[in-house]
């Protein structure tokens, strides 16, 4: 690639093993931060739930399902493209995938982190979580394989499995790398991390195939989990969500909401881990391609959605648009189409796609449209149901507001302790991407066979 | 004692060359180490074949089927007839199926990786730390010292930088 063709060998070691090791004021400060604001916004809320009950949420009758599950849906989604867009940039030969793809990888396993804990604190009471897991007990309760919240226990158990040893398994090289340069506990932790690497040609050969195998499997994977998450709604019969088009349509937010995610991420890590020389105009550009495709499809399901839906001719069809509409959620709904089908448009235009701070800008607007998308599904839909009388309207109380800015403090936690243990640019992918040093010739020595 | 020969080389280019010659000239115990993988190993030291998709496939088949008998299993020992449909139903088991097959799939995948790479490395093996950042390097093991000197000979003719003799016990 153009861009690293100034640099050496030696240099993207020596710059990347610096981003670990040395850690200024800065850092610390932002660690602080997002850790406070993780236990006071986050935790202290949730353990107020769990002594007041799941009354302190605003959940309540025809309404059961709030922001929770809405951020469930945003977290899972979020961590779509990460190790998805990943395996397939891996298996098209990508090489622009190569300065990217391990900080993507790490978004998708704290996004899917997070979610994981989402549902624990949708639960009420998370110390029944195993109930959900097939184990023999004295109670004899087994989990019923019929229901897709099932479907979505091993959906996720998998996913997360799967991300985490493909993002591990991609590492080992550069924990290797990593160990030679490194002293005392850090010595200690890269060496068993790193298994007694060393580069040799049989390894590189079994850890081509493992890596290609493991992408193979994890793209129909990630397809699954987010088709199963959309289940968990489209298999029940509530108007607006009873639709055959939810798989597809979660799949594809999913993966719109991951790239734009992505983008955010990118940005962060060039201007605050000085990796400008890695990921350059070029990521942007290309994930801003990406993003006006992604947000093409996404607005054509969306007019799909609403044309079916009234083509079907049923008044709890009707009622269910006009709500989505005109109706009490209407201000956010609009919000969503113009955050996610409207500005990601200005993409058409290379100057936009190269432009840093206005690809920032569109990526964080994308995922409030996308969490607005996710609210409206879950938030609204129960509320209003087949029965008027029976019709309510849900509104998120303090504790759930608190919360969801809780897990993005959260995910922030979880990021800054990733960058300071695993290196967040690929060392030898980035290398690969590098014209390869040339041996200067010698004169033959003497003696030497013919 | 089996002495080993360590090339230190610049490029990649001058290491698979080193190595095809040691090769040719009867050193069966050789290994490539480097930064980055190399391409155009397997023309020099002949094709590699990996057990590991072996693994993937008989992981993927353990899975779907232990998948399977978890929910269909599940349904007949704790059955729950619901409108007269049937107890072990087709549609949603192939669900759990289709994930366990992923599972065990990745699982058996990770396993293979570590077989066949001898990953983790339980003794201490010959390692060169250069190799991790921009030093291709070649080791050949020798049964003498006049064996040491032959590979040395080739070494340098393909322009190593640096030639070191290490021991190991054999």
């Amino acid at each position: 690639m153009a861009e690293t063709n100034d640099l050496k060998y030696a240099d993207v070691h020596r710059d990347v093993v610096r981003s670990i090791v040395e850690t200024g004021p800065r850092y610390y400060v932002a660690l602080a931060i997002a850790f406070g604001i993780t236990l006071l916004c986050f935790f202290f809320p949730w353990f107020y739930q769990l002594y007041y009950g799941i009354g302190a949420a605003g959940m309540n009758h025809p309404g059961v399902w709030g922001t929770y599950l809405a951020s469930f849906i945003f977290w899972i989604g979020l961590s779509h493209s990460g190790t998805l867009l990943s395996c397939v940039l891996h298996l098209t030969n990508s090489t622009w995938r190569k300065a990217m793809y391990r900080s993507a990888e790490a978004m998708t396993l704290f996004s899917l982190m997070v979610a994981a804990t989402m549902v624990m604190v949708h639960l009420g009471r998370p110390w029944f979580i195993h109930w959900a897991l097939p184990y023999p007990n004295q109670m004899e309760m087994w989990p019923n394989f019929r229901s897709p919240l099932l479907f979505d226990v091993m959906a996720i158990t998998t996913y997360l499995t799967g991300s985490s040893i493909f993002i591990y398994m991609g590492s080992i090289p550069d924990f290797a790398a990593v160990r030679d340069r490194t002293s005392g506990w850090r010595n200690h932790m890269y060496s068993l991390l790193s298994l007694g690497w060393r580069g040799t040609d049989k390894e590189w050969h079994r850890l081509h195939w493992a890596y290609t195998f493991l992408a193979v499997l994890i793209i129909p994977l990630a397809v699954s989990v987010h088709s199963i998450v959309s289940w968990d709604f489209a298999m029940s019969i509530v108007p607006a969500l009873h639709q055959t088009i939810f798989a597809p349509y979660f799949v594809v937010g999913a993966i719109y909401s991951g790239t734009a995610g992505i983008v955010t991420v990118m940005f962060v890590l060039r201007k605050y881990m000085n990796f400008e020389q890695y990921i350059t105009e070029v990521h942007f550009n290309n994930l801003g391609k990406l993003l006006l495709l992604l947000s093409l499809i996404w607005t054509y399901i969306n007019v799909v959605e609403l044309f079916t839906g009234w083509y079907s001719g049923t008044s709890t069809e009707h009622e269910a648009l006009k709500y989505k509409l005109f109706g009490y959620y209407a201000l956010l709904y609009w919000e969503m189409i113009a955050f996610c089908a409207v500005a990601p448009l200005l993409c058409i235009f290379k100057r936009f796609r190269t432009s840093l701070v206005p690809m920032l800008i569109l990526s964080i607007m994308i995922n409030i449209g996308m969490y607005t998308e996710r609210f409206l599904i879950v938030g609204t839909s129960l509320s209003r149901q087949y029965l008027p009388d029976a019709w309510g309207l849900y509104v998120p109380s303090l504790v759930e507001i608190s919360i969801l800015l809780g897990s993005l403090a959260l995910f922030v936690t979880l990021f800054l302790l990733f960058v300071k243990i695993f290196p967040s640019v690929s060392m030898y992918e980035v290398k690969e991407t590098m014209d390869t040093p040339k041996t200067e010739p010698v004169a033959p020595s003497e003696g030497s066979p013919a | 004692m089996t002495n080993i020969a360590v090339g230190v080389f610049h490029g990649p280019e001058s290491a698979l060359v080193a190595a095809g010659t040691l090769k040719g000239a009867g050193f069966a115990t050789l290994e490539l180490m480097s930064p980055i993988p190399i391409e155009g190993v397997e023309e020099v030291l002949g094709e590699r074949k990996s057990v590991i998709k072996h693994f993937t496939f008989f992981g993927g088949l353990i899975g779907g089927i232990s998948g399977f008998l978890l929910a269909a299993g599940t349904a007949v020992l704790w059955a729950h007839p619901t409108g007269g449909r049937p107890i072990i139903t087709i549609p949603p088991f192939l669900i759990i199926t289709y994930e366990l097959t992923i599972l065990f799939g990745i699982l058996f995948t990770v396993l293979g990786f570590f077989i066949s790479a001898r990953l983790p490395a339980i003794r201490e093996r010959v390692y060169v730390p250069e190799s991790a950042v921009d030093k291709f390097v070649v080791t050949v093991a020798c049964d003498n010292d006049e064996d040491f000197k032959r590979a040395e000979a080739i070494l340098r003719d393909a322009g190593v930088e640096q030639v070191r003799e290490l021991a190991e016990e054999g």
